[in-house]
């Protein structure tokens, strides 16, 4: 049986109702229905990044909870919210995140991008994109492995610790090293970046080089006055030194990068270690 | 894969987790809203969320927070 629409007015009368507690059975039905009406845009988006050959985990409904929250936290109405219905992709660093969110503008024309990475949300960093079908909102979560372990950090520790520290409370100590944890990540893309260019620039002076050896070869198959065949040498050295420069410069930034997965991972540890010294305490 | 999780956020714990096909979307929605209301009239604040994964591994992946405490999240990544 089809299900009447519902007016706009409807579901933010819906959200004001909803900011307080508890609920009416009439109001949970009422959401429900609401929520559902994003899943056919849900389903076009999840289908139009699946044939790109990425396999994101689909929200396909925000939970009450969650949006009960969100319409306490912020001054939003519920037909405002773009995040009703959505899905989450997590690759591997900060390039193929980029690569990744250029696809997804190509495939959706017209979204909008909330770039977290240039303004992070009480450290949270991440790319949201909001695709919309046929006037429903659906947001696509791009994280990369370290963003993603931030914010499940943050996440759970909100659950479990207190509820503020996702928005900037909790104790200071936590806070403390959800801050640096932020800072931590942000550097590490950095080097992933650079570390991406430099890649690349070894891999062109790779390719140079092997052409450069190989004109040199068969010019010296030919009788040249000996002034000439010391320039092509001399061409062949300054190659040679070129590449061997560019992948110098790949092993530092690799090096780089490797001394700051150790540091986040000294962050990780002191936090293991500040949970066991908040445990010990509750004990006493 | 679609997944019915009602979690505990307080204790940080899934309480009940269930499995469906694809196919079975509209039974997965309706199971969801089903348990929601049940949650309500006992005023039980859970979380219930429904989740498609390629699988199960899928899922750990980038909803984590559901599966593992705060300290083993924490742990796996040193």
């Amino acid at each position: 049986m089809s299900k009447m629409p519902v007016s706009k007015t409807q579901i933010d009368r819906l959200g004001d109702r909803l900011k307080g507690g508890p609920h009416t059975e009439n109001d949970l039905r009422l959401l429900d229905d609401y929520r559902q009406s994003f899943g056919e845009a849900y389903e076009a988006v999840v289908q139009t990044i699946r044939q790109g050959g990425e396999f994101p985990t689909g929200r396909l409904a925000k939970s009450t909870a969650s949006i009960a929250e969100k319409l306490r936290r912020e001054s939003i109405r519920l037909s405002q919210m773009q995040d009703i219905a959505g899905c989450r992709a997590v690759v591997t660093d900060v390039v193929k995140q980029e690569q990744f969110v250029a696809s997804l503008r190509t495939v959706f024309p017209g979204a909008s991008v909330i770039d977290r990475r240039d303004n992070p949300s009480y450290g949270y960093r991440a790319v949201h994109i909001i695709a919309e079908i046929s006037g429903k909102p659906v947001e696509i979560q791009v994280r990369t492995a370290l963003q993603h372990l931030w914010a499940e950090v943050s996440e759970k520790s909100s659950d479990v610790l207190d509820p503020t520290i996702k928005y900037g409370g909790g104790s200071e100590s936590w806070r403390n090293f959800l801050t640096k944890s932020s800072a931590s990540v942000a550097a590490y893309e950095e080097l992933e970046k650079e570390h991406s260019i430099a890649v690349a620039a070894y891999e062109v002076m790779v390719a140079a080089h092997e052409n450069s050896k190989k004109a040199t070869a068969e010019l010296l198959e030919h009788q040249l006055p000996d002034h000439e065949v010391q320039e092509i040498r001399g061409k062949l050295e300054d190659s040679t030194r070129k590449m061997e420069r560019a992948e110098q410069e790949e092993q530092e930034t690799q090096e780089e990068m490797l001394r700051r997965r150790n540091a986040n991972a000294d962050l990780l540890s002191e936090a293991v270690s500040w949970l066991d010294e908040r445990a010990k305490e509750q004990k006493k | 894969m679609i997944f019915l999780i009602e979690y505990n956020r307080s204790k940080g714990r899934i309480v009940n987790i269930r499995d469906f096909d694809d196919s079975q979307r509209r039974e997965a929605e309706d199971s969801r809203l089903e348990i929601e209301l049940d949650l309500n009239r006992k005023g039980v604040d859970h979380e219930v969320v429904l989740l498609e994964a390629e699988s199960r591994n899928a899922l750990d992946r980038t909803h984590g927070r559901y599966f593992k405490d705060l300290r083993k999240i924490l742990e796996d990544n040193q």
